[in-house]
């Protein structure tokens, strides 16, 4: 019975690993380069430089920009620059929003010093990874219920796969390399139960980042059908006065922030929002900033009078539940981790990747020598292979092809962000026309060749389109901009060195010896 | 972060010698019961002096970010370079040991 | 000499649709009852509870999924989940409509 159950699991994680592993890479992947979405955005606006200035001045300048340019908005949001967002981004809602809808807003950037608009070059920058990591370009919500069934079906293969993973301590510390087929699933196993941790924590932390939106039962249950009543007791200092309609001048906002200090016993705020700018029922609430601690607090806010400046509200302490639901989220998003930290959760991302993209080598290369003595694939097979090639050096195309696009396009040319996007969509759209053509290994080793040149030519790209190269980067001390340059070198010299080795393992005699080792696998029992 | 860091990976490395297989592979050699015995107390010794310097550094909640993050991390490039560089992997071992006194006087 | 590539029976492949649809729609309104059950019985305030039945509720999906594949047949992966469906089903319309009105 008990061989009948890992078997079944066996089965479950193959091919909901299979099945959902191309998209489950993609999302992987961008997710993982979202770590580094503020210092991908620096690189691609060099214009704009990275300045620190007290968050009062920025604070000051914001307001006085928006009570010249949105003096008649319902509401301003103003996002103060923090350590790894040096940029002052103000926006602005013309009319509130019906209830439960979406409002609508204008939004302008702003240098930090000079409280002028930003003139850098049109970009979506790091936030594309982002969010399509999990919205997956798709329109709302279609995106995001997509991600989150990835992500259901993720844990299931983690969970299916620990429970067939037999020798799961046994095995702990091995990792045979070049033994073929045997080699890829130990790589797969390494990856896998070395930073399960990780794994497990990303992946039932999205669950829980969505879990209003795919699990919303409770609140339905709880609240008799006011979802609104739900999200008001969440994020109270949501909740804002309507209109009085008799101006009143708003008070200076800068001093809000020390008075909001004291309120938290640390940390800063993040977000300043002003409800009815110049009216009597003017409301401040200045949102936490929650880069100093790992769990995250929903809407921690302290609001004051946009009038007099009075204390009107402070959202209380959060609860156990709340803290163990934000800790989810703060785990997943890692604001808090500091630059070495932060690395390290990109390699951990990067080893979340490798599992499963080894997963859907393995799967294919355990089928494939079924048929290596026919030497013709199953239609299938052919089909995985070119979507394994796809999803896999495809996606890495298109990932340099974005940053390439950044430099290569004009910088005021019409709709810039969406073409960038375009060629990230049609740099992937070309290398499935490509991986469908050329098939097989052959298609590997170009695309994997492309993207090391690709990717290793970024800091030279660079340094032929702007000014910021390595080399003054490197002696301004803007980590940013030079982290950014070597990353992609390293990139490009990782990818030419997987490509040679594909390619040498595609040559006749090192085939033969590979098949041979190959065989013990196939008679383990898996 | 560092101090936790090169405890783990000591940790790791001496549990992994305590196993037949690798310490065979490592040491060239099969390991007595004793001494099986003997790393892998060493190895739980080492890891829970990894937890304890994350947590007295960093807090609790920092804290145990950061020694799951270097738990991972460190068994990762232990296992990766092993089959490669088998004694470079044992010298980090022995110098993670050695240079932890100083991180510990540095950092606590 | 090519070996044919053998064709999986029609029972075969409708049984895993089967367990696929158990795991997948049953498996979705088990969780959903398991998380209302949950916010409804738990001694916390309405917010606090919904957040709890939400967080944990996917530990019971996992669990669904893994009795629907795991079960020796098709038939008992419906069964396993309709069964304690009935039972979180009744304790929550308990709660619902007798408890707190």
């Amino acid at each position: 019975m008990k061989e009948g159950f890992r078997q079944a699991m066996a089965w479950l994680h193959t091919w909901a690993g299979l099945i959902f592993g191309w998209l489950l890479f993609a999302i992987f992947l961008t997710g993982t380069l979202a770590y580094f979405k503020d210092e991908i955005s620096h690189w691609m606006q060099p214009e704009i430089p990275a300045r620190s200035v007290p968050t009062e001045t920025s604070l000051t300048l914001a307001q006085q920009y928006l009570e010249q340019r949105a003096a008649n908005a319902s509401r301003w949001i103003i996002d103060l620059p923090g350590a790894r967002e040096p940029a002052l981004s103000v926006r602005w809602q013309s009319a509130p929003a019906k209830p439960g809808e979406r409002g609508q807003f204008t939004e302008k950037r702003l240098d930090p010093l000079s409280g002028a608009e930003v003139q850098g070059r049109d970009t979506q920058g790091g936030e594309f990874f982002y969010r399509f990591h999990f919205q997956l370009q798709m329109p709302y919500p279609w995106g995001r219920w997509l991600s989150t069934i990835a992500a259901m079906v993720m844990f299931v293969a983690l969970i299916s796969g620990i429970i067939t993973h037999k020798k799961i301590f046994k095995d702990f510390f091995t990792f045979r390399p070049r033994k073929g087929q045997r080699s890829w699933l130990d790589g797969h196993n390494a990856v896998g139960v070395l930073v399960l941790p990780f794994h497990l924590m990303i992946t039932y932390s999205s669950l829980v980042i969505f879990m209003t939106m795919v699990m919303p039962a409770s609140i339905l249950a709880a609240y008799k059908g006011d979802v609104q009543a739900f999200f008001s007791d969440v994020f109270p200092a949501a909740n804002t006065a309507k209109v009085a309609g008799t101006p009143e001048p708003l008070l200076p906002l800068a001093p809000l922030l020390e008075k909001a200090r004291e309120h938290w016993a640390g940390g800063s705020a993040g977000q300043v929002t002003v409800n009815n700018p110049g009216d009597t029922n003017a409301s401040v609430v200045l949102t936490h900033n929650g880069t100093d601690r790992v769990v995250h607090e929903f809407g921690r806010a302290v609001t004051f009078s946009g009038v007099t400046g009075q204390l009107l509200a402070k959202t209380p302490e959060q609860s156990v539940p709340m803290a163990v639901a934000g800790s989810f989220y703060g785990l997943h998003m890692g604001r808090f981790a500091d630059p070495v930290l932060r690395w390290l959760y990109f390699i951990c991302g990067l080893a979340s990747t490798a599992m499963i993209g080894t997963g859907l080598v393995i799967w294919l290369g355990k089928r494939q020598l079924k048929h290596a003595k026919s030497g013709v694939l199953p239609f299938e097979l052919k089909l995985v292979e070119v979507l394994n090639i796809a999803s896999m050096s495809g996606l890495v195309i298109a990932v340099a092809a974005f940053f390439w696009a950044n430099r290569v396009l004009p910088v005021d040319m019409a709709e810039r962000p969406q073409w960038e996007i375009n060629s990230f969509f049609i740099a992937w759209g070309l290398s499935l026309l490509h991986a469908a053509w050329r098939r097989g290994r052959g298609a590997w080793v170009e695309q994997l060749a492309l993207a090391a040149l690709l990717f290793a030519s970024v800091p030279l790209l660079n340094a032929v389109t702007t000014l910021h190269h390595l080399g003054n980067s490197l002696a301004t001390g803007d980590w940013a901009m030079a982290g950014f340059d070597l990353a992609c070198l390293g990139s490009g010299l990782f990818l030419g060195w997987a490509a040679r080795k594909m390619q040498r393992a595609g040559q006749p005699e090192i085939t033969g010896r590979n098949r041979q080792r190959s065989i013990p696998l196939e008679q383990e029992a898996h | 972060m560092l101090l936790a860091g090169l405890l783990c990976y000591g940790g790791f490395t001496a549990l992994c010698l305590s196993m037949d297989r690798h310490h065979a592979e490592l040491l060239g050699r099969k390991a007595s019961i004793a001494e099986r015995r003997r790393f892998k107390w060493a190895g739980w010794l080492l890891l829970g002096m990894s937890l304890w310097a994350a947590v007295s550094v960093a807090g609790w909640a920092f804290g145990l970010v950061q020694w799951c993050a270097v738990l991972m991390l460190s068994v990762l490039l232990l296992v990766m370079l092993m089959p490669y560089r088998r004694r470079m992997a044992l010298s980090l071992a022995a110098l993670s040991l050695l240079a932890s006194p100083i991180a510990a006087y540095a950092v606590l | 000499m090519t070996a044919k590539h053998s064709t999986l029976p029609v029972s075969y492949r409708l049984a895993v649709l089967s367990r696929v649809l158990a795991a997948v729609l049953g498996g979705y309104v088990l969780t959903a009852l398991a998380s209302v059950c949950l916010t409804l019985w738990v001694p916390m305030a309405r917010a606090d509870a919904a957040v709890t039945g939400m967080t944990g509720s996917f530990l019971v999906y996992l669990l669904a999924v893994l009795w629907c594949f795991g079960c020796r047949t098709a038939w008992r992966a419906w069964l396993g989940l309709i069964a304690p469906s009935l039972v979180l089903a009744t304790a929550a319309g308990l709660m619902y409509w007798g408890g707190r009105a």
